[in-house]
């Protein structure tokens, strides 16, 4: 049963003819800055269409959502050329509050928008401000709450909600509007894979069936090429080009020079046929269908195709001898208004190892490590670091040995220099000024920081300022390092950079614990992968083997990368030795007969 | 070399929905909960009507000099309501804790405006010598204070009513746009000791009528009164500093009428 509210774009009998905004020469320059966020900017967005909005961190793909409902430049000043105009109003003539009834906004961190104390008051917050009549408004929420299926949720807290469905909460919000046009600034980053998924269902879902404009910028390679119309890429202000995804993803040279991740099926087969192949495939199901095509050799060299068995975690014998440096065993962590977050876990990190930890939003991954730092302590069971039980270590120890970048930087910055904050905890331990000075510079420089050691920590991108944490951490000079999610938020080239800051250190003897949903990435790094679900784990196994093991992930809402889909179905069509394929390189070097690396090579 | 777009350049105005007078909300509430929270905390007595003064007597000036005049006015009177409907134990007398919490960051915005508004702070110092004669006259003509007293125990109001009519005050506003650490911090220091004089003589004025406190009282609150302010001079200045180089290191937008 579709909905009864009708949209805007509904309403237009044939929307696909029509502009949903126009940009007519548009550039524009923050406060203080001598480079263009936006420069020169001619686009049309079709009424109907969903625009997906690609380019590295740093092109302007905020920027250019914000001037669609005038954020940009109304609550930000600076110097604004062109003219945008949405729904035939020009943004700039036009109060932020009258834009918002034609552009719903939806921004990357739903926290940061829901701010009332239930689901349904969430979504009437708007609509009391635009004096919507009381009847029409409770239509409307319930409209909006069946869109986003989070019917039965309307007296729930929104902080109760899950990550992906705290997204979902706030599209209903700025649906609930009945905007003309849905923009959403990298909506999905913070979330699971199956939250992703979900959030782009729904959008395609109000796309096709209410006809509403869809703007969305991302990272989300895989989603953008299933799901959009068009996309539009943007570097460095400028609009590179606009196109269908097959022919946007399809240039993977130029996508590499400018350090956007096209889907993994296109690379796969950009590399398969060195760069020759005139229609790359963007979407897996094009990619299955060119792989049955596709002549083999059967010389593939990778772990048989059998599913494996539950593997016991890999821990060499001589690891095993040693105390453990991080060990859990039978843990059990109660919140206090009674959430069960773990539920018996038991694992053993040994120095020296890379260890990735999985699992759905909610699953129990910060809550687990926060332990080994005393920030929490266990309600049954034992935590310890080297063999000493961490209710006994003093949470100052335990900061010397265990060096932890949370999953939001800006929670770790209150100092006014990068400098001063690399050095805050180097001060506090009584280390002379040259001794401080010395571990700052060498921090700095290991995570290429060294020419903003002047700069506000705050006025630095958000890759940066996840950085600066990790120089912090650095300093200190600890044995292990927990990185929590610090992908998040970061386009491909960004969430590479800290991860190989995170191999150096690997490769330095530190052991490193990393938790992160970006699966696609980590095969280059970890050596192990812990799968937790719902407060239990669920797999602890080498990284390759447990990228295969499709249901589990999908019990915890995982999904694999693209390669592990086309590895398994060489697998189906009778090519031994494609289990341990995880990567585009392994896949393409298994077609062309060559053996995949069996392990990471740090 | 900077990249200058083509194209015609439009006029930028900002939303009149997200802004009071020109100041962000956003920033407005944000520096209303910081007096808020300030109101918690008490520094020092208060004489003849009890309870405790506040913190946030010491932010009043610098509310004003980030928001200017209006939105300043708004977030500390908004601030200081809720600290007075929160914080009874620093709320001496509440209307005259709001009011006195809105003129301070009122004068603080108004030392330097420009255009239609810049002759606001003649009109601000002829009511405030109005305040300073009703105040100190009465107490000398209708109580029987001696002048000496009278004039000692409000040293604090006609130093800073002083450095406001004269050159001073542009002084002062020079100094806090000064991106030199060690004069901001000297503007904000005498900046506050002169706009928390301005406050202290509307205050003082109104509880002044309602209490009438003998010439014993003035004596004593001659030493007390300096000290105690110094002490709000030093909360302004290290809090001020702070607030002003990272509001400006972030780089966010600035209010129309900041005086920072």
């Amino acid at each position: 049963m579709k909905p009864s509210i009708e949209t805007p774009a509904a309403r237009s009998s044939d929307c696909r003819t029509e502009a949903s905004a126009v940009f007519d020469g548009v550039s524009y320059l923050y406060p203080r800055t001598q480079e263009p966020a936006l420069n020169e900017i001619n686009l049309t967005i079709l009424r109907g269409e969903f625009l997906g909005v690609i380019g590295p961190t740093g092109a302007g793909k905020t920027t250019l959502c914000l001037t669609l409902n005038g954020i940009v430049p109304q609550a930000f000043g600076g110097r604004f050329f062109g003219y945008v105009k949405v729904a035939g109003l020009d943004t700039l003539s036009h109060p932020v509050s009258t834009m918002a009834q034609h552009v719903g906004m939806v921004f990357e961190d739903p926290d940061t928008q829901l701010t009332a104390t239930s689901v349904e008051n969430e979504i009437a917050f708007a609509l009391e401000n635009l004096r919507v009549p009381r009847d029409e408004m409770r239509r409307r929420i319930s409209w909006a709450l069946e869109i986003v299926r989070l019917e039965g949720k309307e007296h729930k807290h929104p902080f109760e909600l899950s990550g992906g469905e705290k997204q979902r909460l706030a599209i209903a919000a700025a649906l609930a509007l009945r905007p003309e046009i849905l923009v959403l600034d990298e909506p999905t980053s913070q979330l699971d894979p199956v939250g992703v998924q979900e959030v782009f269902a729904i959008l395609r879902d109000l796309n096709r069936t209410l006809g509403i404009t869809v703007v969305i910028a991302g990272h989300a390679a895989e989603e953008m090429a299933e799901h959009a119309d068009r996309l539009a890429l943007l570097v460095h202000g400028e609009l590179v080009t606009t196109g269908t995804p097959e022919a946007v993803y399809g240039d993977v040279e130029r996508l590499n020079k400018i350090g956007v991740r096209p889907p993994q099926v296109t690379e796969t087969f950009y590399l398969l046929g060195n760069g020759t192949l005139p229609d790359l495939p963007v979407r897996l199901e094009d990619g299955l269908r060119l792989l049955e095509t596709w002549p083999r050799t059967h010389a593939c060299q990778g772990a048989p195709c059998e599913q494996p068995a539950r593997p016991a975690p890999p821990v060499s014998s001589a690891r095993q001898t040693t105390t453990p440096l991080l060990s859990a065993q039978a843990l059990h962590h109660t919140y206090a208004d009674g959430t069960q977050a773990l539920k018996g876990i038991s694992l053993e990190i040994h120095r020296g190892e890379y260890v990735l930890i999985a699992g759905q939003n909610g699953a129990g991954k910060s809550t687990l490590v926060k332990h080994f730092l005393n920030l929490l302590q266990p309600t049954l069971g034992t935590t310890s670091v080297n063999g000493i039980d961490t209710r006994r270590l003093r949470m100052s120890d335990l900061a010397r040995i265990i060096g932890y970048v949370a999953q939001n930087p800006d929670h770790q910055i209150f100092t006014a220099t990068v400098e001063d904050e690399v050095a805050f905890a180097l001060r506090h331990l009584g280390r002379s000024t040259d001794q401080v000075s010395a571990a700052v510079t060498r921090s700095l420089e290991a995570v290429g920081l060294l020419d903003a050691r002047d700069r506000h920590p705050l006025a630095l991108p958000k890759g940066d300022r996840t950085r600066v944490i990790i120089a912090a951490v650095l300093a200190m000079d600890p044995e292990v390092l927990i990185f929590d999610e610090p992908t998040m938020g970061q386009d491909d080239q960004g969430a590479q950079a800290i991860l190989d800051i995170t191999r150096r250190l690997h490769q330095q003897g530190k052991t490193v614990v990393t938790i992160t949903h970006h699966l696609h990435l980590m095969p280059a790094y970890a050596e192990r992968m812990i799968l937790m679900g719902k407060g239990v784990k669920l797999l602890d196994a080498p990284i390759r083997q447990a990228l295969h093991d499709v249901d589990l992930l999908a019990a915890t809402y995982l999904a694999p990368p693209q390669a592990v889909w086309l590895a398994r179905a060489l697998c189906e069509a009778d090519e031994p030795g494609a289990a341990a394929l995880v990567t585009p390189e392994d896949v393409a070097g298994c077609l062309a007969g060559q053996a995949p690396p069996m392990e990471v090579r740090h | 070399m900077a990249r200058v777009p083509t194209g015609e350049e439009r006029e930028v105005r900002h939303s009149p929905g997200t802004t009071i007078d020109g100041a962000s909300l956003a920033l407005t509430i944000v520096l209303a909960a910081v007096v808020a929270a300030l109101s918690f905390i008490p520094f020092s007595v208060m004489l003849g009507t009890a309870g405790s003064i506040e913190m946030s007597e010491g932010v009043y000036p610098l509310v004003g000099w980030i928001l200017g005049p209006i939105a300043g006015a708004v977030a500390s009177g908004l601030g200081r309501l809720v600290g007075v409907l929160l914080a009874p134990h620093t709320a001496g007398v509440p209307f005259v804790s709001v009011s006195g919490a809105m003129i301070g960051s009122f004068a603080a915005g108004s030392m330097v405006l420009q255009g239609r508004r810049r002759h606001w702070w003649i009109g601000l110092t002829i009511y405030l010598v109005i305040v300073y004669l009703l105040y100190a006259g009465r107490a000398v003509v209708q109580n029987g204070v001696g002048l000496w007293p009278a004039i000692g125990a409000t040293f604090l109001n006609w130093s800073g009513i002083l450095l406001y009519a004269l050159p001073t005050r542009r002084w002062i506003a020079r100094w806090l746009k000064s991106r030199h650490v060690g004069h901001l911090a000297a503007g904000l220091f005498l900046g506050t000791w002169m706009i928390s004089g301005i406050t202290h003589v509307n205050s003082g004025m109104i509880t002044y009528f309602m209490y009438n406190w003998p010439e014993e009282v003035w004596l004593v609150l001659i030493p007390i009164i300096p000290v105690e302010n110094l002490v709000r001079c030093l909360i302004g200045t290290v809090i001020g500093t702070g607030v002003i180089a990272g509001l400006r290191a972030i780089g966010i937008l600035k209010p129309r009428e900041a005086v920072y």
